[in-house]
């Protein structure tokens, strides 16, 4: 008797769990009133979602802060393979490719509207979220551009110019950029820059028009000569001695922030957000500079609606209502978030911005200068690993472990271990 | 007393009477032990056994699973990251789990003292360590030990040494990550130890002291032995617990976290584990990299299991 009641409860039990299993893959049965939506932590999406509660009182959004965008990507990647997935997600450029190679798991945008609105968008940006077959996954909310902060009073005591123009004139190259560096650790006997991983070579191979893929998916890391010119750069600057060896987002980095280690460091725009919560007591003697080179574009994010979403249409509404480009304008305005809507870079609202902090500096124009004229390179499945790989290498050099003369090799030999190719 | 005993007695002396059990009563003892395992062949096993199976395949979690076969397999025994991961691993192990038993021990030895005063609160206070998150930890530990700001490096420039970038250097990063564990479970091993010395009968330390013998020698011949079944219980525990150091890796450098620097230097098995089956989605050759580890924990259990069959005889 009990053994059979047991049984039955182990049955029922591997039922329910097996169905559970299964939950992804119901049909449609949205009220349309209602959707969930993730998002990660640091980018203020809440703001928005109040914004738009303001204007739809009806429709119930429950956002989720999942965790860093990374942690997001992984959420969603868990949830796709079999779990409750959300209405909206978004998803992080640098974690994008993954899911457009997958693109069957996600809603084509094209189908719900987006044919209609996709020309309102920087057409590199949108290019990102564009599947081979043309599906199109993911609406861009904000792009990050390139600029280099510095700080004025570290300059000043340098006897370097602290205006910002006159700034940006002495690093045209990174040739250049290096070289002001070298002055001013001779001056100073102080770092000039925080890393070269990510603030020369990262920043340098992200300007180029082909980068670890050829337009055929094919992988050319080893012998895209604009990848090798980035990471001579890279390598250039941490044997130049002018780096503080602090690799970004680290305490050390913080700390350095902090106590002015460093003058200058490369920030897309909301790199800005980290250096005003970081280092709250530099506020004012901080202003940006272009990058050398001039233009570039390190990070931004998408919103993208997976395929078995309950609430796919709500989700699409929440889409169209706040990634406009009027409403991508007002959130640059509340947040800082760079707008992916060339028709508003001339907005009087985005021209006349100035931060405080970095010295009343025009961040939109800057930032949107950095954007124009770029040309899009393809990002293929492998490219996060492969950018990681060569980011390690420099950072290995820098430390002082790794042989320069060696660094390219030992880097593409650890790729092909990595990707198998 | 005999008359009360009685009872007692004539069921124990009477003659075995057969019992009439039904097919239910000698069913019930599974039944009650059931749970524990219907839930651990639900979320144990079957994961286990599915590891296995997915190790077989080229597994994208979210696209295709094709079949390779054994060619995970192959991959991680021509992968330098793999004997790199394997590596770092017992070296953080060995340098975790020796000095942590030692000082353990010495620590359950003076707290065990007669003449301690404060004894409850010195007992509860190692468990401080124990309660407090690993994240914690790893950031407050991470910032102590930092080359450019951290308080042990200006200790050290305080007597002219030159500072120590414990998280980029490959024993640096082993060490700290190994004084963190040590720190976390320390105190718990010690109350472990504390627990099992409190059985030795109090005499056995007095008549060794009224021989002659001193602390040390006390250690050495009254607590060391009588410990001995519990020793190695922790050495099971804390090998088990070694061989999967994940979080102190993950957390300790925010630039590189999946491969705990640029040079892997820290990197465990299940950091690995984790990189390539989370990071690169890679989920098939993530499960061989677990079969892998499964094998390993296995093999040094088993080594572990012979070991303790020695000591258990030699008592």
């Amino acid at each position: 008797m009990k053994f059979r009641t047991a049984a039955s409860i182990t049955v029922v039990t591997l039922l329910a769990l097996s169905a559970g299993c299964s939950g992804g893959s119901e049909p449609n049965t949205g009220d349309g009133k209602s959707f969930e939506f993730w998002s990660f932590t640091g980018i203020n999406q809440k703001a928005s979602v109040d914004e738009y509660r303001k204007t739809h009182p009806d429709v119930d959004v429950k956002l989720t802060e999942v965790g860093s965008s990374v942690e997001t990507a992984q959420a969603l990647t868990t949830a796709l393979a079999g779990g409750k997935i959300p209405d909206l997600v978004l998803i992080q450029g640098d974690d994008l490719p993954k899911f457009v190679q997958q693109a069957q798991n996600f809603h084509d945008l094209r189908e719900m509207g987006a044919d209609k609105i996709k020309g309102d968008y920087l057409d590199w940006v949108i290019a990102q979220s564009s599947a081979k077959s043309g599906q199109l996954i993911g609406i861009p909310t904000d792009v990050g551009g390139m600029a280099m902060a510095y700080r004025t009073d570290l300059f000043r005591a340098a006897g370097l110019p602290t205006d910002r123009a006159a700034v940006s004139k002495l690093w045209p190259t990174w040739s250049a950029y290096i070289e002001t560096g070298r002055k001013y650790t001779a001056k100073t006997g102080k770092p000039f820059v925080d890393n070269a991983a990510t603030s020369v070579f990262y920043q340098a191979v992200n300007q180029g028009t082909e980068k670890y893929y050829d337009p055929q998916g094919t992988p050319v890391y080893a012998t895209n000569p604009q990848v090798r010119q980035a990471f001579d750069y890279g390598l250039q600057a941490a044997q130049a001695g002018i780096t503080a060896k602090q690799s970004s987002f680290t305490s050390g980095w913080n700390a350095g922030m902090n106590q002015g280690q460093f003058a200058t460091i490369a920030a897309p725009s909301w790199m800005l957000n980290s250096i005003r919560t970081n280092a709250p007591s530099t506020k004012g003697k901080w202003d940006i500079a272009t990058i050398p080179g001039s233009s570039g574009n390190w990070g931004g994010s998408y919103l993208a609606i997976p395929k078995n979403a309950k609430n796919a249409k709500a989700a699409w509404d929440y889409i169209a209502g706040t990634q406009s480009p009027q409403g991508q304008l007002e959130h640059f305005v509340t947040s800082g978030a760079l707008p992916t809507t060339p028709s508003v870079y001339t907005d009087a609202k985005l021209t006349g911005f100035k931060d405080p902090f970095f010295s009343d500096a025009p961040t939109g124009t800057i930032y949107t200068n950095s954007l124009l004229g770029l040309k899009p390179f393809l990002i293929g499945p492998d490219s996060s690993a492969i950018g990681q790989e060569f980011l390690n290498a420099i950072t290995n050099v820098e430390q002082g472990k790794g042989q320069p003369a060696q660094a390219w090799d030992a880097a593409v030999k650890n790729i092909k271990t990595a990707i198998g190719k | 007393m005999a008359t009360l005993l009685d009872p007692v007695q004539s069921i124990h002396s009477a003659p075995a009477r057969p019992v009439r059990e039904g097919w239910g009563e000698r069913i019930a003892p599974y039944v009650y032990i059931a749970p524990f395992f219907v839930i651990f062949g639900i979320f144990g096993l079957v994961p286990l056994l599915f590891t296995f199976y997915v190790a077989l395949f080229d597994w994208n979690p979210i696209g295709e699973h094709v079949f390779v076969g054994l060619d995970n397999f192959r991959r991680l025994f021509d992968d330098p990251r793999f004997f790199g991961a394997v590596r770092n691993t017992l070296s953080i192990w060995v340098l975790s789990t020796v000095p942590q038993l030692i000082i353990a021990l010495l620590v359950a030895h003076l707290l065990n003292h007669v003449r301690l005063r404060f004894a409850v609160l010195f007992r509860m206070s190692m468990l401080v360590p124990y309660i407090t998150s690993v994240a914690a930890t790893t950031i407050v530990f991470a910032q102590l030990f930092d080359r450019d700001y951290g308080m042990l490096n200006w200790l050290l420039s305080l007597v002219g040494v030159d500072p120590v970038d414990f998280v980029q250097s490959t024993w640096g990063s082993h060490l700290l990550i190994a004084a963190m564990v040590t720190w976390r479970w320390c105190g718990y091993t010690t109350l472990l130890y504390l627990a099992s010395l409190q059985a030795v009968p109090r005499e056995v330390y007095e008549a060794a002291a009224v021989d002659g013998a001193g602390g040390w020698q006390q250690f050495r011949h009254i607590s060391v032995p009588s410990l001995r079944p519990v020793i190695v219980f922790t050495v099971v525990t804390s090998t088990i617990g070694g061989l999967q150091i994940f979080t102190e890796p993950l957390l300790l450098n925010p630039s590189a976290p999946l491969t705990c620097g640029p040079i892997r230097q820290c990197q465990t098995l299940t950091l690995f584990l984790y990189e390539q089956g989370f990071g690169q989605f890679q989920f098939g050759y993530g499960s061989a990299i677990g079969v892998a580890l499964f094998v390993m924990v296995v093999v040094i259990a088993g080594i572990n299991y012979l070991l303790s069959t020695r000591v258990r005889r030699e008592r």
